[in-house]
């Protein structure tokens, strides 16, 4: 369709909420190289100097670099437990017809109306009956559950486009169920496990409250979302030092985006809307 | 779903056909190797993992609800139904419904509506829609506490938006936004909207894209501006799609509202910016309240059920 001189208010509009988007950014992106007087004086002046003080200071005033050790673990470790969980299920689900598998599938796929944050003091509750309580642990085992009903029903999304025939084939040369889900059906749906791992990565590594409340305040066990926000209260009010710490954070994030942004949109998009 | 092997070789036969009557292989692991189901049995582990950690304490909810327990180590007595008449005689839960309410209302409508536009905006693929959608990206990616951060930095009372206010000579109407009982709760709106549209945007994009282009042209043909095409032809055509989104944006604005009262206003000042959600969060976690807390969190849960099916029932496509 053509876009005639009706759509300059649209463009403007649109461009001008883009720029709401990028402006922060920027903001914090040129103030993490900045001291306080300069950020006052002029907010939107590019850094005078690269200098990485304030990288240093949120570094060791929150202790974030322990910090992004204990996410990368969490989030690592959370991510093979979620494969080692969804990937065989959805292989199951996928390829039997049974009853059950379908009341099974339909569990998960009701699992996206629960919303995370609903149950956090009985989640508190099991982790401190479980003894794992304060620890990144429980983090790691508990984050997959979460994760489960989206990895699994785009799993079985994927499974179900590959043809029977070649399990079939397989199988007159004798191979075992685990066989056929570890050569035929694994390699045939990386796409769909790498979206899976795409969008856990994002959620896990961004997960906030229930790292608040389990892992708790312990700078030798907390993640970096949880760091991040005591940057505020150690430092007052020095933003130099509070963007540094918050562009620490997305480091990870961004980089995994620019280099994967296509499959990451599509990620994004895929996972958002499975019901 | 057919198949062409005969019953007896694959394990997973049409639906009635006889499970395989052969034990494990020796090579396979026990649990993979058993006929039973057609391999279902694979998909246990994962589905008690599901029900441990997810459907487990969201039933926990209810029956702690009924209890009396004020505070982790305190001794737990029967309450019945005593908490939920506490909280609604506590003036705190009313305001707190009237904040979610307010929330919900303005949040909710002006993120869908916008993003629609958006979204078809981008569908239409205009010069540098490709930069766009890069940037409609970026609130998805960034966590809870980064966009609070982003928040924080532009409304304190020395931040962005004072400063901006200042420069052009408005002193008087700078304020300390997060700090004042009547633009807190605004804050938070503003967050949600901010982060909200560009997400949602880019969803009801990539669902524009697949409706079949002639649909607008012949619009366009009848002398139809791009006004009436998003909304008379392209909207009932996604509607069901907008309808889930709506689904999802709804719960996750009414129960994620927590992370963002707590990291900019703590609910305050006094109970001004106090949603439900951040209620069932302080009455655990600050007052050790519990019974009181998760009865809010009953309330929650059924205010979230209310909601998914007003929500359905208004994006049911007419017929």
């Amino acid at each position: 369709m053509k876009l005639g001189k009706g759509w300059i208010p649209a463009h403007l509009l649109v461009w001008g909420y883009a720029v709401l988007l990028i402006v922060p950014l920027y903001y914090f992106l040129a103030s993490a190289f900045k001291s306080n007087e300069e950020i006052f004086a002029h907010p939107f002046a590019p850094p005078t100097s690269l200098g990485f003080d304030n990288f240093v200071t949120a570094f060791t005033s929150a202790q974030l670099g322990l910090a992004v050790v204990n996410s990368l673990l969490v989030t690592g470790l959370a991510l093979v437990l979620t494969l080692a969980l969804a990937v065989p299920a959805a292989f199951a689900l996928a390829r039997s017809t049974s009853r059950l598998a379908s009341a099974m599938e339909k569990v998960f796929s009701l699992g996206f109306l629960i919303p995370t944050f609903a149950a956090l003091f009985p989640t508190f509750l099991l982790a401190a009956v479980t003894g794992l309580f304060h620890s990144r642990t429980f983090m790691v085992v508990f984050l997959p559950a979460t994760a489960m009903p989206l990895s699994v029903v785009i799993l079985v999304q994927f499974m179900r486009t590959i043809p029977r025939e070649m399990e079939e084939a397989a199988r007159m040369d004798g191979a075992s169920t685990f066989a056929v889900l570890r050569h035929i059906y694994t390699p045939m749906c990386l796409p769909g496990i790498a979206t899976v791992l795409l969008l856990n990565f994002l959620t896990f590594w961004n997960e906030y409250l229930y790292s608040l409340v389990i892992i708790g305040p312990d700078p030798a066990q907390r993640t970096v979302q949880v760091a991040l926000p005591t940057l505020k209260a150690i430092t007052g009010t020095d933003y130099g030092v509070l963007t540094a710490g918050t562009v620490l954070t997305l480091v990870p994030v961004w980089v995994v985006y620019t280099v994967l942004q296509r499959r990451m949109q599509q990620a994004l998009v895929s996972g958002a809307v499975k019901m | 779903m057919t198949t062409l092997t005969p019953p007896g070789t694959a394990p997973a036969g049409p639906t009635g056909a006889p499970p395989r009557a052969r034990g494990p292989r020796p090579g396979a692991r026990p649990r993979t190797g058993a006929p039973a189901q057609g391999g279902t049995i694979l998909a246990v582990p994962a589905l008690v993992w599901y029900l441990v950690f997810m459907v487990g304490p969201m039933a926990a909810i209810f029956v702690i609800a009924a209890l009396h327990w004020p505070g982790m180590l305190q001794p737990v007595s029967f309450a019945g139904l005593e908490n939920l008449r506490t909280v609604l005689d506590d003036p705190v839960f009313w305001e707190a419904v009237r904040n979610t309410a307010v929330h919900l209302a303005v949040a909710l409508p002006v993120m869908i509506v916008c993003a629609y536009m958006v979204g078809y905006y981008v569908a239409q693929r205009p010069p540098g829609h490709r930069v766009i959608r890069y940037l409609l990206f970026i609130p998805g990616l960034i966590s809870t506490p980064a966009k609070a951060m982003v928040f924080y930095a532009a409304l304190s009372p020395d931040g962005l938006l004072n400063g901006a206010l200042e420069s052009v000579g408005l002193t008087s109407l700078t304020d300390a936004w997060l700090a004042s009982p009547s633009t807190a709760l605004a804050c938070l709106i503003a967050l949600d909207i901010w982060a909200g549209i560009g997400f949602t945007a880019v969803l009801f994009a990539a669902r524009l894209g697949s409706v079949p282009g002639e649909l607008g042209e012949a619009a366009q043909l009848d002398g139809a501006g791009h006004w009436r095409t998003m909304w008379r032809v392209h909207f009932p055509v996604i509607r069901d799609y907008v309808g889930v989104v709506t689904m999802l944006q709804f719960l996750w604005t009414l129960f994620g509202s927590a992370q963002h009262v707590l990291l900019l206003t703590q609910g305050g000042p006094g109970s001004s910016s106090t949603t439900l959600s951040f209620l069932v969060y302080q009455k655990a976690f600050i007052a050790a309240d519990l019974g009181y807390s998760q009865t809010v969190g009953v309330l929650l849960f059924l205010v979230g059920l209310a909601g998914l099916l007003t929500i359905r029932r208004v994006f049911r496509p007419h017929h």
